[in-house]
């Protein structure tokens, strides 16, 4: 392949990788723009507006997402980190079985389980609320978190932790000082997934939640299928604006290889 | 404390919410759609949903449809993918630009792609009205139905669009750790380009590809947003009529919901099976 | 970053101390409690002893209250209206919360309530009141899902003239305090009359202008709401008058009028959008391939709606609407409170304060909504009737006064799932 060919395929997929993007953020400042017209006829900022506007629940889905997704990553840290070191430093009996539950729900779509949990969630009590829509996010999000810090689990030297105690450091210590320090990378990676995936849900919170936990992306869905083309705009590059902070910062800081966020949802 | 009893803590809050919340949703799932529920009083099971779902001409158009989505997709995502990473791998200046740009829409939820590609696709969408422009086409009937359509095109778009950057990326990864070296050893032996790819390279990423493949056509597969929003009515596709089945007045009607979700659930089986094969072949494949 | 995937290690470490792990499941398992304490308190939950209480009495259980009314969430203008102004004013008066739930469709809630029926939840429900009508209405009646009987202990309930069949049925079935009515709707076409001046204006003349057109015309897929009210268009019109089809669901009458039906959809279909081949989801999928041009005709069972898409920049300004020759179907929706709600008073207080003749007349002007009200005008104070002659029209908007002209009865919803199932079966497929 000659470099000019090259180099033309290589621009032409990275414009149709940011192509969809270019009419969403269009649509935003338009108020009328009607076929054939290439360009709005008419400019306006009045989903910007909407959005801002403390009425319209735009900011409150926004919240209700960030703090959604917050409060599963922080569970997943909490839960998928004993896990995925006993998975990274241990060899123990059912290992294989354990690992294929973790990786289930990467493969299993989530309308597959929802529907039977739902019923069970109703009569606890936990449906259309926030604490059951965090607790159904676990379910996509934990085997992320788990795979990825079993992975640095696998890889880290359990002689420096040894070292440490011995030397007379408490276990708390030994692990903000000795452990924390070696696993941050993966950390960080494995809360950008978890963060992201629950960002991202929209069944498990449609079906969990009721509609009544308004997350962006039911209030974006509800947008864009009823032909408010100017407001979908608007809430779509709200909600897209958090993944690409993420990637700016993660492509900085995080790995240096260029790679930055193999393995987020498909 | 013992080793075991630690290990066994260590595991217990990950497999209460794997082994509790994922496994109990499906066996419960599962128990509606034997139609047995002994707290209501079902305490006959039987496979009354199954036999109506499966003789359902409309089960059966939307399970291949689905099927269709899912293969077509992973296809093209993972060609293109391929291609995409072995350009991508060479360059030089401006690498970090194309790398972020490469990446960018892994962190974009699958919805605003789809909202993107219906803008883009649609009969009156940004493309209708560029060719009308150019005077291709006199009226948006002219322009092909590219979203809403039988074959469902919008949708494979939209999951292509998606996973192109998803499968590149673990492609590349995978790239920089095996080197040059290889292809650089087969191409002083005389190989050409394409002889080094095809019998060098792709045997060493196509484990990885595999599993990722998997993944992507797992995730097509039994994802509902994109079809509700690109597919045509009917025939739906089965996560669509899964949730209108869940969904309708009717509750006779969720046993087969249920049923519909087990046969989603089983096409994973047979997936997470394929990939742990294909995990293992990566391992092997290193060696 | 690799794909993710378990990665195994031969070293083994052992822990000779009270780790990290302990204390983390011991928060774990906090957290996870303090989660799922659900605050929800059922306040107001058993109706009978509200009904026929001095309303006084019932304001003051109410205050402190939320509302979760769900309803349809598509349109921004009806969300600002009962979010900002209906919930304003209600937080000020009453100190009630109302919390608009935006849903797609109502049957959706329909299902949640039978769910929650189902799963034992009598007094702790997740809805206080529903926009809804029709189908819908007649599932939650006949499943026990509504709250009754508390109609008349509403104020503002002299308001309302149940002596009107169109509001004491609802699609049919008898309302018998169940709901209230809330607004009042007709069915009506629109055209861009820059693009096409003369509509054609009667079922008969809109299938040979079908015909005439080819590719300009489609209607949402029943069982969308929209388009399942276009389809009854048609079965009218093959049944010869909606007069033969009123009353309960006769099947001997449906199987000598369906055929005739189906056959005329079937023979314009290779005339529509796509030759037939599809049909749009939604009729805001409709919407948007009017307002783009890819069809000539829209139609929607609220004509302020166009008003509406015209002032947001959805439609053109051209776009005029018009009702039928023949007549167009026309109903009353409602707002219901279903039986296991928690918040009875303060849902009831809300009900009443829709349905005060001031509401009616704030909703009823364009700019803010441009509802046809529910309530019998004469009946309201001189100022509020004033308010309604007074109401400024919008061009795009024909007046409900004109389309109720000719005006055509709705089914009983027996007789919509009947034909709503033949659609799918006979044309659809």
């Amino acid at each position: 392949m000659t470099a000019a060919l090259r180099n033309l395929s290589l621009a032409l997929l990275i414009v149709w990788l940011v192509l969809p993007l270019l009419p969403l953020a269009v649509w935003s400042v338009a108020k009328s723009w009607f076929f054939p017209d290439l360009l709005p006829s008419v400019w306006s900022l009045d989903g910007w507006a909407h959005v801002a506007s403390p009425r319209s629940g735009v900011l409150a889905a926004l919240w209700e997402t960030t703090l959604i997704a917050g409060l599963v990553t922080a569970l997943a840290i909490l839960i998928g980190l004993p896990a995925a070191r006993a998975l990274g430093m241990h060899r123990f009996r059912g290992k294989a079985g354990v690992e294929m539950l973790i990786l289930a729900p990467i493969l299993v779509p989530g309308l597959a389980y929802a529907l039977g949990l739902h019923s069970v969630f109703i009569g606890l009590g936990l449906t259309n609320s926030r604490a059951g829509v965090v607790i159904v996010h676990l379910i996509p999000t934990l085997p992320y978190m788990i795979l990825v810090l079993a992975g640095v689990f696998a890889n880290l030297s359990p002689d420096m932790e040894a070292q440490a105690r011995s030397l007379g450091a408490s276990p708390l210590r030994v692990f903000r000082h000795v452990t924390l320090p070696a696993i941050r990378p993966g950390l960080i990676v494995g809360a950008t997934f978890a963060f992201l995936v629950s960002w991202s849900q929209y069944v498990l919170t449609l079906l969990i939640g009721g509609g009544r936990v308004e997350t962006l992306p039911l209030l974006l869905f509800s947008y864009a299928t009823s032909g408010r083309n100017d407001l979908t705009g608007a809430i779509g590059m709200i909600y897209i604006l958090p993944g690409v902070l993420i990637l700016l910062f993660a492509s900085r800081h995080l790995t240096g290889q260029g790679a930055g966020l193999g393995g987020v949802r498909p | 404390m013992s080793d075991r009893r630690k290990i066994v803590l260590m595991l217990v809050p990950a497999l209460i919410v794997l082994g509790g919340l994922f496994l109990g949703g499906l066996g419960i799932g599962l128990a509606r759609s034997l139609n047995w529920m002994p707290v209501i009083g079902l305490t006959e099971p039987n496979l009354d949903a199954y036999r109506a779902v499966l003789t359902d001409p409309d089960f059966l158009w939307s399970f291949a449809l689905s099927f269709h989505i899912a293969f077509t997709s992973t296809l093209l995502s993972l060609v293109i993918a391929i291609a995409a990473a072995l350009m991508i791998r060479r360059t030089g200046r401006g690498g970090a630009l194309v790398r972020f740009l490469f990446q960018l829409n892994l962190t974009v939820p699958h919805l605003v792609g789809a909202i993107g590609i219906l803008y883009l696709f649609s009969q009156s969408g940004s493309f209708a009205r560029l060719g009308y422009q150019v005077g291709l086409i006199d009226r948006p009937a002219d322009f092909p139905a590219l979203v809403f359509d039988p074959a469902a095109i919008g949708i494979i778009l939209q999951y292509v669009w998606k996973e192109v950057p998803f499968i590149g990326v673990i492609l590349l990864a995978q790239m920089q750790t095996i080197g040059a070296d290889y292809e650089s050893a087969a191409r002083s032996l005389g190989a050409t380009r394409w002889q080094a790819f095809r019998h060098v390279l792709l045997p060493m990423i196509l484990p990885g590809a595999l599993a990722a493949s998997i993944i992507v056509f797992a995730f097509a597969f039994g994802a509902y947003e994109i079809p509700a929003l690109l597919g045509q009515n009917h025939p739906a596709a089965l996560p669509v009529l899964a949730w209108r089945s869940y969904t309708d007045v009717d509750l006779a009607a969720r046993p087969q919901a249920m049923a519909m979700a087990m046969v989603i659930a089983a096409m994973s089986l047979v997936l997470i099976l394929a990939y742990l094969r294909a995990a293992r072949g990566r391992i092997g494949g290193r060696r | 970053m690799r794909l993710p995937r378990l990665q195994h290690r031969r070293g083994t470490l052992v822990f000779r101390h009270r780790d990290h792990f302990e204390d983390t499941m011991k928060r774990l398992l906090l957290s996870v409690l303090l989660l799922s304490a659900s605050p929800a308190l059922a306040d107001t939950a058993d109706g009978s002893m509200l009904i026929g209480k001095p309303w006084a009495e019932i304001e003051k259980m109410a205050k402190g209250g939320t509302v979760n009314w769900f309803m349809w969430g598509g349109s921004d203008t009806i969300n600002a209206y009962v979010g900002d102004r209906i919930g304003g004013m209600l937080k000020d008066s009453h100190g009630i919360t109302v919390n608009r739930v935006g849903i797609t469709d109502a049957a959706e809630i329909v299902n949640l309530v039978l769910g929650e029926k189902e799963a034992g939840v009598m007094d702790r429900g997740s809805v206080d009141m529903i926009w809804i009508n029709g189908e819908n209405f007649r599932s939650m009646k006949q499943a026990g899902l509504a709250f009754c009987g508390y109609v008349e202990t509403l104020p503002n309930n002299a308001l309302i003239n149940w002596d009107d069949p169109a509001v004491a049925n609802d699609f049919g079935v008898p309302v018998e305090g169940c709901e209230v009515p809330w607004n009042k709707a007709q069915f009506a076409f629109a055209h861009d009359s820059a693009t096409l001046p003369e509509p054609p204006r009667s079922i008969p003349a809109l299938l040979d202008w079908i015909k005439a057109n080819p590719g300009q015309f489609t209607y949402p897929a029943p069982p969308d709401f929209h388009g399942s009210v276009f389809v009854r268009h048609v079965f009218y019109h093959a049944a010869g008058g909606a007069e033969n089809l009123l009353g309960p669901f006769d099947q001997a009458k449906f199987d000598d009028v369906a055929p005739k039906a189906w056959a005329i959809l079937n023979e314009i279909e290779p005339y529509l959008w796509r030759e037939g081949t599809t049909y749009p989801n939604t009729i805001a999928q409709l919407q948007q391939m009017f307002a783009n041009k890819e069809v000539a005709l829209v139609f929607d069972y609220d004509a302020s709606q166009f008003g509406l898409a015209v002032d947001n920049g959805t439609y053109p300004a051209t776009v005029r609407s018009y009702g039928l020759e023949d007549g167009t179907i026309g109903n009353t929706n409602y707002v219901l409170i279903p039986f296991n709600s928690p918040n009875k008073a303060a849902a009831m207080v809300v009900a009443n304060a829709l349905i005060a003749g001031e509401e009616q007349l704030a909703k009823a002007d364009p700019a803010i909504w441009g509802a046809a009200p529910a309530i019998d005008v004469t009946r309201a104070s001189t100022e509020v009737q004033a308010g309604f002659a007074a109401l400024p029209m919008h061009p795009s908007v024909i007046p409900a006064t004109e389309l109720a002209k000719a005006s055509l009865p709705e089914l009983q919803a027996d007789w919509i799932t009947a034909i709503e199932q033949g659609w799918i079966e006979n044309v659809g497929k």
